[in-house]
């Protein structure tokens, strides 16, 4: 997790020097008043210095979080605190990133002239796309007397290349900063989790470090353009993830039902090369990509998209030999933002292809493959890693997080083998595995004696049944041979015995000890 | 789960500017000599060239007429050696007669021997006890002249041998100082020769430690060689799991008498790859017990049970005692080489093969070209890694690196696919860099087009024929290529 600016402690006031202006409680929340609107912003530089610009749509978030320890699961991190802004959407909801609330074990809001603060709690995220909705985790009362003056704010998702928009920010008095920017870019780029990819707005500007530095508003004319997804202070690159990304979540988060975006899940080479186009029968001049890979569970496996199609249109859009499309109101773009920005589960999509020579029309519905359903799970937030703990031998499923808290030692050993596998789990796929499950670490206990340099190895077979998850290990582990477990595993040395009275001895051990080992498994 | 390969370094000294010793050395010495490498470092990032020029100082002592014992590393990659005496001002020439890179050891001659006709050949003697001194004699850094250390014998060990990086042999540490230099150069008790200096310890952890070649590993050396050739060590290519654990010692239905180590590895096509099961339970290996932990009694003294394979020559047997599944089971295991074991380590007096097609430089992946090479790309360090833990060398025997592209016309779309590994050339599998002109040069699906798979990558990498072969000999004479491909000498 990146902090975007270093973290400064606030010291928060209770009163503010600057008189705030009075504004009738809302009548309906959900739909504000364009006059009530907060005063209209003009983003030309010259009026961001202005002090006394105000707003009744902004609130100090404050969040502690606290992730899980992946090495010893049942253990948690320390607590950090992250500080940001959110914007105030209808119904009482506050919009902030997801990043700022990964792992929150405590939210509150904060009015930021009063100081006035109230707990909060998420009530739709979405880790991919990077927002999160927060609600009041209070009495009615208090909520409604906490948002009498906050006015709702409003998404402008019409922003174009050129356009000038200003960073929010709000200073230590709750007095508001005003950063001018233009919008120089719009592309598709990674936000908060591997492999999400989405549209982005950057724009040149220095946005100065404030105590607030998660989930600043970025603003046009008044309406909210997007949120600060990153700010690169070397280059002075503000990124902004667009507010047509916060609009799809909110209506997706409207039915109670979240689906969440859809993903095409094709790889694909650009088809620049002349002897590459020529082998390909690609005429010169013609549109198309070349699929090289095509994810199970994705759309394109859906409908039918083979490996070694050239893609040439997407819903009408022409592909160019690069990948792109252009877009009528951000030109130049990904086609991934065909699929992963603009549309909803659901919604038809065609597709057409050449294959072997031949023009072909796909069609069929996006789809969306959720991260639980991957055999390595590419994220989990807000639950532990799951996990059992048998005698000291520790079972953990396969999965990016575990990996990438080891960082650079991925590039030899243990964990590059294990990365290795957590690619390729196609074969473990076939054999009917629902997740991959190793062996992470050895507690020295009498039962594990002999045991206690193992870790890194896959578990095939526990008493003659195959792994399939955790769930299949609890299993399996309830029929020893003889009162003595056999564990198969994938790699050197291949097997491993446990005694059953002894290792259920030690877990008591585990439990009691010096461990303190709170539970000997999660199994979410 | 992690091994930590102690780090050690090899002590043949850099050049140093040689003013000639002219110096009566006591008589008994005379054998010991001084050894001038000129070598030349083969150039793995630019394999047609000849490579780096290096020089080098070390020691050797006589053994035989005419015949000089040092250490490989002294005399590797040498194009021209040189042996001087203490008390001769001429430098003579020599050369290596046999070179055992997997044990660290060296034969030399002199072109002329009758110069040192009238020297007394140093005698072997035996294993040293702990606690009891011994001298380091040779040519270490710090002056021209020889010296002499002195130290005790600190610990009789199996241990990691490091010019080779992957061999591990019996070896004695002494607290004698040994510098580089010292290298190849006799440790001596009672004025007979009972290891040959070859390493230290390098970092600042370790203080007053040095390593020797035992005699059992000269002699074997010099057994082997007496038939014209180097055979190399034997393996029996299994890696043990000692039993610790009482349930496992249960399951394998093991009496409690402390006998018996587990068979965790067995590698397919090594010494005991047609004998030996994952699962087995070694008890006995000619005939000597195996402890739990490896352990077996020789000569009195416990040691590690490849220690009775170490002694063993290519073409030997061995007998293996084992439990499979409760029953007692014997074996005779004839022991070779382990050929895929040989690629992870350093190899030396090799030139570089390759092969340049269209400016695509393909090489086999093997530790000089690794080590040669920042190789980043994930795939490529995977198959490195785990080439013997996954059993990767069964169906690749020596997989085949894309290592470079030289920026051409024809191939200027190809460069980002560098340090990818070859699977496939025009439809036929790539399993060694010997492969790789056939299926250049054979018709694949669509004969105009060269067609290059590599592992891990979604497309296919294609080259026009026509334009590939007119580009050849253009990128050739521009690289300064001379050879478009070396396959080595087989």
């Amino acid at each position: 997790m990146k902090t975007l600016f270093s973290i400064l402690l606030l010291a928060t006031f209770a009163a503010s020097a600057l008189a705030q202006q009075p504004r009738p409680a809302k009548g309906k929340p959900s739909a504000p008043k364009p006059a009530a609107a907060p005063p209209a912003l003009n983003a030309a530089p010259g009026l961001a210095r202005d002090p006394i610009i105000k707003t009744q749509s902004l609130l100090k978030v404050n969040v502690t979080s606290q992730a899980y320890n992946v090495h010893l699961p049942w253990q948690k991190e320390s607590p950090s605190a992250r500080r940001g802004l959110g914007v105030v959407m209808p119904q009482n909801h506050v919009l902030v990133t997801a990043q700022m609330v990964a792992d929150a074990t405590y939210i509150e809001l904060e009015q930021p002239e009063s100081g006035r603060k109230l707990p909060a709690r998420v009530t739709a995220v979405d880790y991919e796309a990077n927002v999160a909705l927060l609600q009041a985790d209070s009495t009615d009362a208090r909520t409604t007397e906490f948002f009498k003056d906050l006015q709702p704010m409003q998404l402008d998702t019409g922003v174009r290349i050129g356009d000038a928009l200003s960073v929010w920010q709000i200073g230590q008095f709750g007095d508001l900063i005003v950063t001018p920017m233009r919008i120089s870019k719009v592309e598709t780029a990674r936000y908060f989790v591997d492999g999400s990819v989405f549209l982005v707005y950057e724009g040149a500007g220095i946005v100065r470090s404030e105590g607030n530095s998660f989930t600043l508003p970025v603003v046009k004319g008044g309406k909210l353009a997007g949120l600060l997804l990153r700010y690169d202070s070397k280059n002075q690159v503000t990124t902004v993830l667009p507010a047509s990304i916060i609009e799809h979540f909110l209506k997706d988060s409207t039915d109670g039902k979240y689906d969440g975006f859809p993903n095409l899940g094709v790889e694909f080479q650009i088809t620049l090369d002349e002897q590459f186009r020529e082998y390909l029968g690609m005429k010169p001049g013609a549109p198309g990509i070349y699929v090289g890979k095509v994810s199970k569970g994705g759309s394109a496996a859906h409908i039918g998209l083979k490996e070694g199609d050239i893609l040439t249109a997407i819903n009408g859009f022409r592909i160019d030999s690069r990948g792109n499309y252009k877009d009528p109101q951000y030109g130049t773009l990904s086609i991934s933002h065909i699929v992963r920005g603009k549309a909803y589960v659901g919604d038809p999509v065609t597709i057409k292809v050449m294959r072997e020579g031949e023009p072909l029309e796909l069609k069929g519905e996006l789809i969306r493959k959720r991260p639980e359903d991957e055999v390595v799970t590419p994220y989990r937030f807000d639950r532990g890693p799951n996990y059992i703990l048998a005698g000291g031998l520790l079972f953990q499923e396969l999965n990016d997080t575990y990996l990438d808290a080891f960082g650079e030692d991925r590039r030899s050993g243990t964990i590059l083998r294990l990365s290795h596998i957590a690619q390729h789990p196609e074969a473990f796929e076939k054999e009917g595995r629902k997740k991959i499950i190793f062996l992470s670490l050895v507690l020295p206990t009498p039962s594990c004696q002999g045991y206690e340099r193992l870790g890194g190895q896959i578990v095939n077979k526990v008493n003659g049944q195959v792994i399939t998850d955790l769930q299949a290990l609890k299993t399996a582990l309830e029929k020893p041979k003889d009162g003595v477990h056999a564990i198969q595993l994938g790699e050197f040395p291949h097997l491993i015995y446990l005694d059953d009275a002894a290792m259920k001895r030690d877990d008591q051990g585990l439990i009691n000890g010096s461990f303190r080992v709170g539970s000997l498994e999660r199994l979410e | 789960m992690i091994r930590h390969l102690l780090a050690a370094t090899l002590l043949a000294a850099p050049v140093l500017s040689t003013a000639q010793p002219i110096d009566a050395a006591a008589d008994e010495w005379e054998g010991i000599v001084n050894i001038d490498a000129s070598m030349l470092y083969a150039d793995y990032r630019e394999p047609w060239n000849g490579g780096q020029p290096m020089s080098g100082s070390g020691t050797g002592f006589l053994i035989g007429k005419n015949r000089f014992l040092t250490n490989a590393h002294v005399v590797s990659n040498a194009t021209k050696l040189v042996i001087r005496t203490s008390n001769d001002p001429e430098p003579h020439p020599a050369r290596i007669v046999f070179i055992a890179h997997d044990c660290d050891l060296a034969l030399l001659e002199a072109v002329d021997g009758s110069h040192f006709d009238h020297l007394k050949p140093l005698e072997f003697g035996g294993i040293p006890k702990l606690n009891t001194e011994v001298i380091a004699v040779g040519y270490p850094i710090g002056g021209d002249r020889i010296s002499v250390t002195r130290g005790v014998v600190s610990r009789i060990d199996f241990r990691l041998y490091s010019h080779s990086g992957v061999d591990s042999h019996l070896s004695i540490q002494v607290d004698a100082a040994i510098n580089p230099g010292n290298s190849g150069g006799p440790v001596l008790q009672d004025g007979k020769v009972v290891g040959v200096a070859f390493q230290g310890y390098s970092g600042s952890v370790a203080q007053n430690v040095g390593y020797m070649i035992p005699v059992p590993v000269i002699q074997r050396f010099l057994k082997d060689i007496e038939d014209g050739r180097y055979d190399h060590y034997v393996d029996l290519a299994v890696s043990d799991f000692p039993i610790e654990n009482p349930a496992q010692r249960r399951a394998l239905n093991l009496k409690n008498d402390g006998i018996g180590i587990m068979v965790g590895e067995v590698e397919p096509g090594g010494s005991g790859g047609d004998v030996l099961h994952s699962g087995d339970v070694i008890l006995a290996i000619d005939g000597s017990p195996v402890y739990n932990n490896g352990l077996v009694r020789v000569d009195g003294e416990l040691v590690n049970m490849n220690e009775i394979v170490e002694r063993k020559f290519a073409g030997d047997k061995i007998e293996v005692t084992f439990l499979r599944d409760g029953n007692e089971d014997k074996a005779n295991i004839e022991l070779k080489r382990f050929e895929p074991y040989v690629k992870l380590g350093a190899a030396y007096d090799e030139r570089p093969r390759y092969v340049v097609y269209a400016g695509l430089v393909f090489q086999p992946l093997e530790r000089n070209l690794m080590d040669a090479n920042r190789i980043s790309n994930p795939q490529t360090n995977y198959i490195f890694d785990n080439y013997l833990s996954d059993k990767i060398y069964v169906d690749l025997p020596e997989p085949v690196v894309l290592t470079n592209v030289l920026a051409d016309e024809v191939n200027t779309f190809l460069s980002a696919y560098r340090q990818s590994i070859v699977e496939e050339i025009n439809g036929r599998k790539i399993k060694a860099l010997s492969d790789v002109p056939a299926a250049l040069a054979a018709a694949g699906e669509d004969k105009d087009f060269v067609v290059i798979k590599l592992m891990e990558n979604t497309r296919p990498l294609v080259l026009r024929r026509d334009l590939a072969e007119a580009a050849q000999a253009r990128i050739n004479q521009k690289y300064n290529i001379r050879e478009a491909a070396y396959l080595g000498t087989k």
